[in-house]
């Protein structure tokens, strides 16, 4: 349990000490690790995503947010300076939801909201206009990914699928749930996740690799498709670095699913991706190419990038594209039916930050003629600064779209009107 | 105003209270008055006259704000804080930072004892890189503690809860892999050290 505690914290005190570190660090020698053991995997060093440090990338790190998030009249402010197409309007949906990650909507109008390294899971009621949070679930384990379906709450924490029955009756004793998947590596790095039902009640599941780049455990890299009603579980794709977004596309059933590109190799490239997959078991590249055309200087081992799957678009180097959803809703104008909207959590690893703002992505059902534009934007504040970083959104029942945002802890609220 | 009281056991043997109401807009009184509830353990103007309680005056402002919220969510353990950060608010744990931060850090007034212990825990300082997270004055920075003129009992306290793991908290998994090789030597002289700064 206290080891399983150590890690729970583990990412977010160890980006609390590297920020804190800032120029001493910049001072010594490189940062390299040998990331390719099992040691490695099981026990990571606090700065592991670190190991691959440059000179010309030396000193970044990731920044470290305001502890209890941003108050009432820092949001206020902060609001003002979103920017966003005409028409639209941004408004501070909860605060003092600390480390905010995915969202899921409970039958009866309770936000579900997950959380990084706090280890909480939130529930947010409305009481006569005003929003509640309380903290339900405490002590998990990276709890970043959660769902719910059939009156019950799952909650992913990095090796264990645990389902809460009747959930939303239950709000202020959930009791200790009921792990109905646990096939898992516990790998800390890259290993909090997120979750997409299909139509059948099955989840998309992400595992990423416990390092920046290497030949990952063959556990990892991958994404999975699994039932929750059995534990069974079967393998969807390969070769997938870091993703902690995704959803299934109304127009085809298909899943699509944003992925963060390795550290390291320059501020501009490679870029990370929207991808989907069209069957079973496609490779999308990691490690041995990167934004579809792209060997790795180390890793691509002979392999060409012609033998994996491209990506639908490259989103940018560092903009660290995390959940997504397909616009659904009727508020919207028309022609975002069916778009993506994807929350990009930001840079660290990049000496100009960019990315923490939304964007939206036109694409036909097949993949083809993608493009993409800036929904949402104004979280960064000069080079290397944030207001807030976006990392989920949800559709709200009148067609509006709620962001989360784990820097700021606070969810946003966007809406449309003509 | 609703207030609530806590007993604590003997290590304070005093009464403690934190109002747990939301706060509005910072009040400088009522922070101070809700920040002199922590000096029955973490003494007057947050210097500590308590064995193994630390002195809070001068942390970095994030650094106390970590630990509040990291012993209010459990992560941190510990049975005299948490009843007491159980209720806390964020705009408390905000208050309290920026109180604590701005309290004039302690200074040594008894003269090292013990210059040679001091020489070793120096260079146990150097070869730990100690000061690559905590700064070259060891004032700390961000979410980093400050450890000049801590209470020494304190920091030889805090590094042996780091190298047995029963401090995770905080910035306990970069410290617990720092703390794990130290020898009980050295963690005496890094304290001897570091307290007489």
């Amino acid at each position: 349990m206290k080891s399983a505690f150590n890690r729970c914290i583990l990412a977010l005190a160890a980006i609390a000490v590297v920020a804190g570190a800032g120029q001493a660090s910049a001072q010594s020698k490189l940062k390299s690790y040998q990331s390719g053991t099992k040691e490695f995997w099981t026990h990571p060093p606090d700065d592991w995503f670190l190991g691959d440090e440059t000179e010309a990338q030396k000193g970044l790190a990731p920044p470290s947010g305001p502890p209890t998030g941003s108050s009432d009249a820092e949001l206020a402010a902060l609001i003002k300076k979103i920017k966003l197409p005409e028409g639209f309007k941004i408004e501070v949906y909860a605060s003092g939801v600390l480390a905010a990650r995915q969202m899921a909507w409970g039958d009866k109008g309770t936000l579900f909201v997950g959380s990084f390294g706090l280890g909480n899971v939130y529930a947010i009621t409305d009481n006569g206009g005003k929003k509640e949070v309380k903290t339900i679930l405490k002590g998990l384990n990276m709890p970043t990914g959660l769902a719910y379906r059939d009156g019950a709450l799952y909650v992913i924490a990095v090796n264990k699928l645990i389902k809460y029955e009747n959930a939303e009756a239950n709000l202020a004793n959930l009791g200790e749930g009921k792990v109905v998947y646990d096939d898992m590596p516990s790998y800390a790095a890259h290993g909090w996740k997120y979750l997409a039902a299909d139509k059948d009640g099955w989840f998309y599941v992400p595992f990423g690799p416990p390092f920046n780049v290497g030949i990952p455990p063959t556990s990892v890299s991958q994404i999975r498709r699994v039932d929750p009603k059995t534990g069974n579980a079967e393998l969807v794709a390969l070769g997938v670095r870091n993703s902690v977004g995704g959803d299934v596309d109304p127009r085809t059933g298909k899943y699509w699913f944003t992925e963060n590109a390795r550290d390291w190799m320059s501020d501009d490239i490679p870029s990370d991706k929207l991808n989907m997959i069209s069957k079973m078991g496609e490779h999308f590249g990691y490690p041995y190419c990167h934004q579809g055309d792209t060997p790795d200087p180390k890793f691509a081992m002979g392999h060409k990038c012609s033998e994996f799957t491209p990506p639908v678009l490259n989103l940018g180097a560092h903009v660290a594209p995390l959940g997504m959803k397909f616009y659904t809703g009727s508020q919207f104008p028309a022609s975002y039916k069916n778009n993506i909207l994807i929350a990009e959590h930001g840079s660290w690893n990049r000496h100009k930050y960019q990315g923490a703002r939304i964007v939206r992505v036109i694409v036909d059902p097949d993949g083809k003629n993608a493009k993409q534009e800036v929904f949402a934007s104004g979280w960064i504040e000069g080079d290397q600064g944030y207001l807030g970083r976006p990392d989920d959104i949800i559709l709200d029942k009148d067609g509006s779209i709620l962001v989360a945002d784990d820097w700021a802890g606070a969810i946003y609220r966007i809406s449309y009107k003509k | 105003m609703m207030r609530r009281r806590w007993i604590l056991p003997a290590l304070c043997g005093i009464v403690l209270g934190l109002t747990a109401h939301a706060a509005g807009a910072a009040d400088p009184a009522a922070i101070k008055e809700k920040a002199e509830q922590c000096s029955g353990c973490h003494g007057e103007n947050g210097i500590s006259q308590t064995e193994n309680i630390p002195s809070l005056a001068g942390q970095p402002d994030q650094f106390i704000q970590w630990q509040l919220v990291f012993f209010r969510s459990g992560a941190r353990k510990n049975e005299l804080m948490q009843p007491i950060v159980e209720q806390i608010t964020n705009e408390d744990i905000r208050n309290l930072g920026a109180y604590f931060a701005a309290l004039t850090p302690p200074k040594v007034s008894k003269p090292d004892d013990n210059p040679d212990l001091s020489q070793k825990g120096a260079q146990a300082a150097v070869g730990r890189r100690c000061n690559s997270c905590h700064t070259d004055t060891f004032a700390g920075t961000k979410a980093v503690a400050r450890i000049a003129g801590q209470r020494e009992e304190y920091l030889v306290k805090a590094l042996h809860d780091y190298k047995s793991g029963v401090r995770s908290g905080g910035a306990g998994a970069a410290m617990t892999d720092v703390a794990y090789p130290l020898s009980d030597e050295e963690i005496t002289a890094l304290a001897h050290y570091l307290a007489h700064l």
